[in-house]
């Protein structure tokens, strides 16, 4: 199998500006939502929940933030992210595909013969800043990358998992980039509340979230804490603002989110949809309440 | 001086004319061998904290922006600890990090058991597209990190703790396979450190009249010269400081097939122990004399079949 060939012309991402960019980021999701409902279909089920959670964060991020060229995948000088909640890996696909990183339709993710992972894989797919999967370790190599380019302009963007934080290298991660002062360094968690089992609570709204007290958590590691609702466009880019506008210290942006975001079936079965199969007739449900959902 | 020192003190030698060699330490600077990178390059050395797991992944990170990180630890802390981080952020994302294992095999010292590593070899040799050294001298330390700096590629160098006196090299120059005593009918391929035992149990068998050939395999993987080299010997002795499953005995049975192979290595039920090196070897039976009888034994049980 062979990895996605770069779109050769010259491309660049349009930066929206903060005025005209909500609306637009709205419009914007609610296809990608359709899309990477479509391609899970395709794929015979996944990570709809998670997906449908950070897809918002990411969009803003590549559209309005992040330095990157779809023509120039891998110059030096761009900006990184590292999706470290790679189970929702299809939804960082589905910004870069969008964005024109690649033209090969989505819903081959997770063929044999695509090159798009099931996790996200810098070998095979232009535009994924690294490899994740196993989780925990993103925000570590986010330190490295951010230690490697301290002396430049670039900006470090690691997306998390409120679930992935009970992971100890999470807090290892965090620990040391503290210590370095690492400013160029930003976190985003997800925070959906929700994992794929939890604690045995089986109904979403009593489930105990993840990990409590994350802004304290955050806080006591030496880190800006940021909170904002993480599908409200606005508040996601005055956090990025906000983000970079530490210094001497790295911040974290807790990202207020609900799992299966924009899908009214899999908002009311969450733990269900953390990663599940749909029938024919679910499938073709799911899009009618995405439908009403955005005619909304 | 224990081989970490000196690679160490390469490493340092190698970073003024490359600004892009970096060094991550677990908190065993004084010990491990960074130290001497860390007093010459204090601004491209990093104190990564008592956590490997972070600390490997963090490299792997840098490596992706363009640096030749290099991380130092215990080699039990690397890749028992860190095994997950090299499989992810090395292995699978391809990432040119040289992890720098100091105290590996199963001689541990007063440490013990949770700091011996005698099967780091099977963990990282089943590992894709890892490059895995096993210095026995000075010069292959040299060698070893001269080469992975040429060719950027995950890569794990494997040092034991034990001393030896600056300069004290073996015979012949450093390369990926050299051979220390000529080609035999009966050769011994070894190892790391294991090849210093492998020179003292030839001599000593030489003494009896037993002349057997010496193989240094420094460069375990990747693996091509193996099978070229053992042409026309008639049976073949793995020795190595390590467990006999997975390590260099594994390598020889699929690169020389046919050729009978007897592996001598740590036992299977060996977990590492603490004590003086002469008294673990003794009792595990790789002191030279048992080695000498055990090689012995062997030889004359294939010239009977």
């Amino acid at each position: 199998m062979e990895g996605i060939c770069a779109i050769p012309s010259r491309q660049r991402i349009e930066i929206l500006s903060r005025e005209l960019a909500p609306a637009a980021l709205s419009a914007e999701a609610a296809l990608l939502r359709r899309e990477i409902v479509i391609a899970l279909y395709h794929a015979s089920g996944g990570h709809y929940g998670g997906c449908l959670s950070v897809i918002d964060i990411l969009l803003a991020l590549y559209r309005c933030e992040l330095h990157v060229s779809p023509d120039e995948p891998h110059d030096p000088e761009r900006d990184r992210l590292i999706l470290s909640k790679g189970h929702s890996a299809l939804a960082l696909y589905a910004v870069l595909h969008r964005l024109g990183f690649w033209r090969e339709s989505l819903n081959c993710y997770a063929d044999f013969v695509s090159p798009l992972e099931g996790h996200p894989d810098m070998t095979s797919v232009p535009g994924v800043d690294f490899s994740t999967g196993s989780l925990g370790q993103g925000l570590s190599v986010g330190v490295g990358m951010a230690l490697g380019l301290r002396a430049g302009d670039q900006r470090v963007w690691v997306v998390l998992g409120d679930g992935e934080c009970q992971e100890g290298q999470v807090w290892e991660a965090a620990m040391l980039a503290a210590s370095c002062s690492l400013d160029n360094l930003h976190a985003i968690v997800d925070c959906n509340r929700l994992q794929e089992w939890g604690r045995r609570a089986r109904a979403a709204d009593s489930a105990p979230e993840p990990v409590p007290d994350q802004a304290a958590k955050w806080r006591s590691f030496g880190w800006h804490v940021i909170e904002c609702n993480g599908h409200d466009f606005m508040e996601l880019l005055t956090a990025f603002d906000a983000a970079k506008a530490t210094r001497g210290k790295p911040s974290v942006i807790l990202a207020n989110t609900v799992k299966g975001r924009g899908v009214p079936l899999i908002e009311l079965q969450p733990v269900r949809f953390h990663c599940d199969s749909v029938s024919e007739a679910e499938h073709a449900a799911i899009l009618a309440g995405m439908d009403d959902y955005e005619a909304c | 001086m224990k081989l970490a020192d000196h690679a160490g003190a390469v490493l340092a030698r190698l970073a003024v004319d490359d600004a892009r060699i970096f060094v991550l330490d677990g908190d065993l600077a004084d010990s491990d061998g960074a130290i001497h990178f860390a007093e010459r390059h204090p601004g491209r050395f990093l104190m990564a904290g008592i956590a490997e797991q972070g600390m490997i992944s963090t490299a792997a990170g840098m490596a992706a922006v363009g640096a030749r990180p290099c991380v130092f630890s215990f080699s039990a802390f690397l890749c028992y600890r860190g095994y997950d981080q090299i499989r992810v952020c090395l292995s699978q994302a391809e990432q040119p990090v040289i992890l720098v294992g100091s105290h590996a095999g199963g001689l541990s010292g007063r440490n013990g058991k949770t700091h011996a590593a005698p099967n780091d070899l099977a963990l990282m040799l089943s590992l894709p597209g890892i490059r895995v050294w096993a210095p026995a001298d000075f010069a292959d330390v040299e060698f070893a990190l001269e080469q992975s700096m040429r060719n950027p590629m995950p890569t794990y160098i494997r040092l034991p703790r034990k001393q030896f006196a600056l300069g004290e090299n073996l015979r012949g120059n450093a390369a990926a396979i050299r051979w220390i005593r000529p080609k035999r009918p009966l050769t011994i391929v070894s190892t790391g450190l294991a090849t210093r035992w492998a020179e003292a149990v030839a001599e000593r068998l030489s003494e009896t009249g037993m002349d057997v050939g010496v193989l240094h395999c420094l460069e375990l993987a990747p693996q091509s010269g193996l099978g070229r080299q053992l042409e026309g010997v008639q049976q073949l002795i793995s020795l190595e400081d390590h467990c006999c499953f997975g390590g260099l005995g594994a390598l020889l049975a699929q690169h020389c097939p046919g050729v009978p192979l007897r592996c001598f290595g740590w036992p299977a039920n060996f977990v590492g122990k603490s004590g003086a090196d002469e008294e673990v070897l003794e009792y595990y039976g790789l002191s030279t004399q048992k080695l000498a009888q055990r090689i012995a034994l062997a030889s004359t049980a294939v010239d009977r079949a």
